[in-house]
């Protein structure tokens, strides 16, 4: 074995020696230094996926494919003409489902980072992509080999737990360090519960959307999958 | 968009500024310097985006009221106890250091607001585009994909309203299945474009070599004069900052580095560093007021 | 002259077509410089062959045979090579496109064969001159309009500067302006470059002229290999369907030679191709004045019939300080007939439709349908029996997984269902998804969806687009048998051709007005540019000869003899 995999290679720097350095001379340094340190604690984390993407070489059609599911997620912002009710976070993590974690979290990444060319980008964009991604990747992940059954009331009871408890306050994050007036429990406490209405109303939406649009996308997905021998997630029985 | 002198820079030069201008609010708290952040991205700020910035800098107005009053009451440390809220003390000091993170806050999405003007998407991928070849790829795919599906999902929707399948009714439901179908099949008809697409690639060499990334930007001598006049004000700045002359801390207690003597150095190098591109805009703007007169 | 490309024996198999063969014991060879047509009817095995020549896009599947490029094995060929030195430009012309500026575009090929900074620039620039493209160099990809993106996917491929260039059809989605402008570009690549061209084409009026050769595909089988004049005359020695794919000047010469012996088939130096030619050959057939000029008129029983569709006066804008679209549209439509409107790209001819169907609420004048003004419809009402679009892309109706289901989408009615389905001829296609269809028969299932709304008036945007003659004619079919059944039917085209051979009224649009509204002889009898090729051919002699056919009956009539 000449040459261990690039990423694979890059994972290991980051985590074993990126991080822990960020976190020490975060230390060092004054002020609201924390913030920064969590920032660049959370693009470190990136790199690795990025890397692995790079390394991967991938194919123009699973370029396409990605990029199209992005535009996609990011039109569903705006397509269904409910106040509130967003089809983001319901077509990433059913792309996840379909396309396999590292898919999904390019796709959940990418749509965080490209929509806020459009929204406008802040402070809260590398928390956007990692929970963004983070969550199309779980979608993958959970689904994978059949652990879970692929059927819409289980892709809308994952959907609800997915936004409420780990998309949701990974994007809170970013503006839980920013505006901490000190890092004290009592504040973490109080700043996820304010952000707790509107988790759940995205939960809600997402449920909705995955009763009733999750089988047809999927069915869409499975069929391009099949048609072009696109990436493979598992085989349909 | 708006002509902007500092926009017309390399994408290098724009990224290092923002990247220097917002590191350095969230790291020094010192009043002085705070107060010539909001100052310099708040005069960039509008000259970029006319009076409908004026908009954006009242919503912030209320929040930095909020985010400064809410501080005292997670942070009770400090010595002037103001009065007391369910038996916690409300202390001046927390009050200050509130307006010192409200200001942070305010800055930071200030000088958002104008990278998002300055740096736009081509320009990001152009930085990026030969470390990260692929997602700068995915980008631009994205972002040449966003307006088509937008000007597609118009198309699907007046097609099925010509023939009695619009979002004729009121109820929840109807609106959701209508906006589901939308979306559905403009998945569909997308994804089975998407073959084109990828043949596109493949047939004009996709894969064949290393990509190497094409630009319309190109660093000018005015671009590294630029770059350095900016590196050298951040190294002052940088300089000044170890040397502790822009440490200021609220609680418990007040201690703030005067800005007098040789601390006026550095105060000053950071005002020139963010004023630069405000003072490039006006400079412009003179420059062809002048020039007009003179035609 | 050297071989470019020599193809021995080139035989194909899709995986899934049951050892069908989609291309048969193909062998040719193509000539440095040589400007090649390919034609053939939907299906024939035109792509697949062209695919087979850019290994990128060469479809997996059995084969045998040997194709050489440049005399050694195309395989052989370095990745590097192939994408460079073979340029293939697609048909559609919107996803085609990759990234988001025109100048990213323009280098993208470039970008991927990893050419060094300089060399991009040079090349890019040259490209942007060359084609013209240098005023919308940095616009947005979506600004641009379809005529542009086509050239921008072709600029694109030619800034690799290849050997040679191969093309699918690729003005099927333009508007006939926009794709005479784009074929002229790639013939003027042809004579000043030298680049070998391989086109294949439904439009054969602005190629098949110019081309030194044509090539006829039929199942798989390359049919008829030659000159364009005598790949017409063996067509028509064949009496093979492709025939009325033919440009007009050749259809006309040889249908006024149909009756005679078969001797008179054997002067095919004669042939005229291009409309010049045409008229040079009417005017020596008849040295003197034809003594019939005009087809006697069959006038019906003028007997005034109810009026299906009026607009009276309407103005449209889509934004309050947008121009106006439309600026008084006044129009009469009767009851049972096809009324055409033509007319150039952007005029507004859509949004008229969009204003009859009730999407485009107009801020003035007056649109009844069947006598009650739109406005009192109820929604319901007005799509349920009355009115119903069919839209330019047939896809955007498509919502599910097979055609039946799509069918069941619009009424649970069986009867219908069927009844539809047989009158649009796709009883048979009805487990198919949708997706899996050829363009024609999309259309034909966008229709039946359409159709069973049982709308009294259809309105049809751009229906032929895009479709090839047969496809064409059977559309066409469709069509008369709707109006037997009494349904009105309005559609705006860019098709002359088409509107010449099948409408009953015609009106042309333009400045957001409907202006001369007549029947199509007298409608393009009394153009002279906006009119159909053999009206071209034909006016100096004959009056209000409009179609192919009528040139060819007036022809007999004065029995021209010198040929």
């Amino acid at each position: 074995m000449k040459k261990i995999k690039k990423s694979t290679l890059a994972m290991l720097v980051t985590c074993l020696v990126l991080i822990p350095l960020t976190l020490y001379l975060g230390t060092f340094l004054s002020g609201r230094s924390y913030y920064i340190t969590a920032t660049l604690f959370i693009i470190e984390l990136l790199i690795p996926f990025l890397m692995a993407f790079e390394g991967r070489k991938p194919q123009a059609r699973e370029l396409v494919l990605i990029a199209i599911m992005c535009a996609i997620a990011i039109v569903g912002r705006v397509a269904i003409p409910i106040p509130h009710v967003k089809a983001t976070f319901a077509i990433i993590f059913i792309s996840g489902i379909a396309f396999g974690p590292e898919t999904g979290f390019m796709i959940g990444a990418v749509t965080a980072f490209a929509s806020n060319f459009f929204y406008g980008q802040g402070a809260f964009t590398p928390w956007q992509m990692m929970a963004y991604g983070a969550g199309g990747m779980l979608a993958g992940f959970l689904f994978k080999k059949k652990r879970l059954p692929r059927n819409p009331p289980v892709m809308a009871i994952f959907g609800f737990f997915a936004v409420l408890l780990w998309v949701g306050p990974l994007l809170d994050c970013s503006g839980l360090f920013l505006m901490a007036p000190t890092v004290s429990f009592s504040w973490i406490v109080s700043y996820f519960a304010a952000g707790f209405p509107i988790n759940l109303s995205q939960a809600i939406s997402t449920v909705v959307i995955m009763l009733v649009f999750g089988k047809p996308l999927l069915d869409i997905l499975d069929r391009i999958r099949r048609k072009y021998g696109m990436q493979e997630n598992e085989p349909e029985v | 968009m708006r002509q902007d002198a500092f926009s017309n820079y390399h994408p290098a030069v724009n990224f290092l500024f923002f990247v220097g201008a917002i590191v350095s609010c969230v790291m020094i708290q010192h009043p002085a310097y705070l107060l010539a952040g909001v100052i310099a991205s708040g005069i960039y700020y509008l000259l970029l985006n006319g009076r409908s910035g004026w908009k954006t800098i009242g919503a912030l107005v209320p929040l930095f009221l909020f985010l400064t009053v809410i501080n005292p009451l997670f942070n009770t440390s400090g010595v002037t106890v103001l009065f007391r809220v369910f038996g916690r003390p409300y202390t001046l000091e927390a009050l200050l250091y509130g307006v010192c993170v409200a200001s942070i806050f305010v800055v930071m999405m200030l000088w958002m607001g104008c990278y998002n003007k300055v740096l736009t998407g081509d320009k990001f991928t152009c930085l990026f585009g030969n470390l990260i070849p692929s997602v700068s790829l995915l980008l631009v795919m994205v972002f040449r994909m966003v307006p088509n599906l937008i000007r597609k999902t118009g198309q699907i929707g007046g097609a099925r309203r010509a023939i009695g399948k619009g979002a004729g009714g009121a109820s929840l439901k109807q609106k959701l299945t209508a906006g589901v179908t939308i979306l559905g099949t403009l998945t569909a008809w997308t994804l089975e474009g998407s073959v084109m697409t990828g043949d596109s690639m493949r047939a004009r060499g996709y894969g064949t070599a290393k990509r190497r990334s094409f630009t319309v930007y190109r660093m000018t001598a005015a671009d590294w004069g630029m770059l350095t006049v900016l590196l050298g004000l951040l190294g002052t700045v940088v300089g000044f900052a170890i040397g502790g002359s822009m440490t200021a801390t609220f609680v418990p207690q007040r201690s703030i580095a005067p800005v007098s003597g040789i601390n006026l150095l550095g105060f000053a190098a950071y005002c020139i560093y963010l004023l630069i591109p405000t003072v490039l805009h006006i400079q412009e703007a003179i420059w062809w007021n002048i020039s007009r007169y003179r035609i | 002259m050297v071989e470019h490309f020599k193809i021995q024996n080139l035989s194909f198999a899709y995986p899934t077509a049951n050892g069908k063969k989609a291309l048969s014991d193909v062998s040719l060879s193509i000539r440095k410089g040589e400007y090649v047509v390919l034609c053939g009817r939907s299906g024939s095995g035109k792509t697949t062959l062209l695919r087979h020549l850019k290994p990128e896009l060469t479809p997996h599947g059995k084969r045998s045979g040997k194709i050489y490029f440049d005399g050694i094995l195309l395989e052989t060929l370095s990745a590097h090579d192939q994408a460079a030195k073979i340029g293939y430009v697609l048909q559609d012309p919107d996803d085609q496109i990759v990234t988001d500026k025109v100048w990213h575009e323009l280098a993208f090929g470039l970008e991927s064969l990893g050419c060094a900074p300089q060399t991009m620039r040079a090349r890019v620039a040259e490209m942007a001159c060359y084609f013209g493209i240098q005023d919308w160099f940095h616009r947005n990809v979506t600004d641009l309009s379809g005529g542009q993106k086509q050239l921008l996917n072709l600029a694109s491929i030619m800034a690799m500067q290849p050997e040679v260039l191969i093309l699918d059809e690729p003005t099927g989605q333009l508007d006939p302006i926009a794709a005479a402008d784009f074929l002229n570009t790639v013939r003027k690549i042809n004579l000043e470059l030298g680049t070998t061209v391989i086109i294949s084409e439904h439009r054969l009026e602005d190629v098949f002229p110019y081309a030194d050769r044509a090539l006829v595909m039929d199942g798989g089988h390359v049919i008829a290999d030659g000159s364009p004049r005598s790949v017409g005359k063996l067509l028509y020695e064949q009496n093979h369907p492709m025939r009325s794919a033919m440009p007009t000047p050749v259809r006309v010469f040889y249908g006024t030679c149909k009756t005679e012996n078969t001797e008179g088939m054997n002067s095919t130096d004669n042939c005229p191709l291009t409309v010049r030619e045409g008229r040079n050959w009417l005017s020596a057939a008849f040295p003197a004045p034809p003594t019939i000029r005009e087809l006697p008129t069959v006038d019906t029983d003028e007997a005034p019939a109810q009026t299906a569709l009026s607009l009276k006066e309407v103005w449209f804008r889509y934004e309050k300080n947008a121009p106006d679209v439309l600026r008084g549209v006044n129009a009469l439509v009767p009851t049972g007939s096809l009324f055409a409107v033509v007319g150039g790209n952007g005029a507004g001819k859509s949004t008229a439709l969009k204003a009859v169907c009730g999407i485009c609420k107009p801020y003035r004048g007056k649109i009844k349908l069947f006598g009650k003004a739109i406005s009192q419809y109820k929604s319901a009402e007005l799509f349920h029996g009355c009115v119903a679009m069919l839209p330019q892309d047939p896809k955007s109706l498509f919502v599910k997984k097979t055609v039946a289901e799509e069918l069941s989408e619009m009424t649970g009615d069986k009867e219908l269902q069927a009844q539809i389905a047989a009158l649009c001829r796709i009883t048979e296609l009805s487990d198919s998804h949708p997706y899996d269809l050829s363009g024609g028969e999309q259309q034909r299932v966008a229709l039946a969806k359409v159709l069973l709304t049982e709308p009294r008036l259809l309105l049809l945007d751009e229906p032929t687009k895009g479709m090839d003659s047969s496809f064409k004619e059977s559309f066409a079919d469709i069509l008369t048998q709707l109006k037997a059944r009494g349904v009105t039917v309005v559609m705006v085209s860019h098709d002359v051709e088409f509107c010449a051979l099948h409408a009953d009224l015609v009106g042309m649009f333009f400045d957001g007005q409907i202006l001369t509204v007549d029947t199509p002889k007298r409608f393009f009898g009394s153009n002279c540019f906006y009119t159909t090729a053999a009206n071209r051919m034909s006016r100096h002699l004959f009056q209000n000869a409009v179609t192919t056919e009528d040139v060819i009956e007036l022809y007999k009539l004065n029995e021209g003899v010198i040929r």
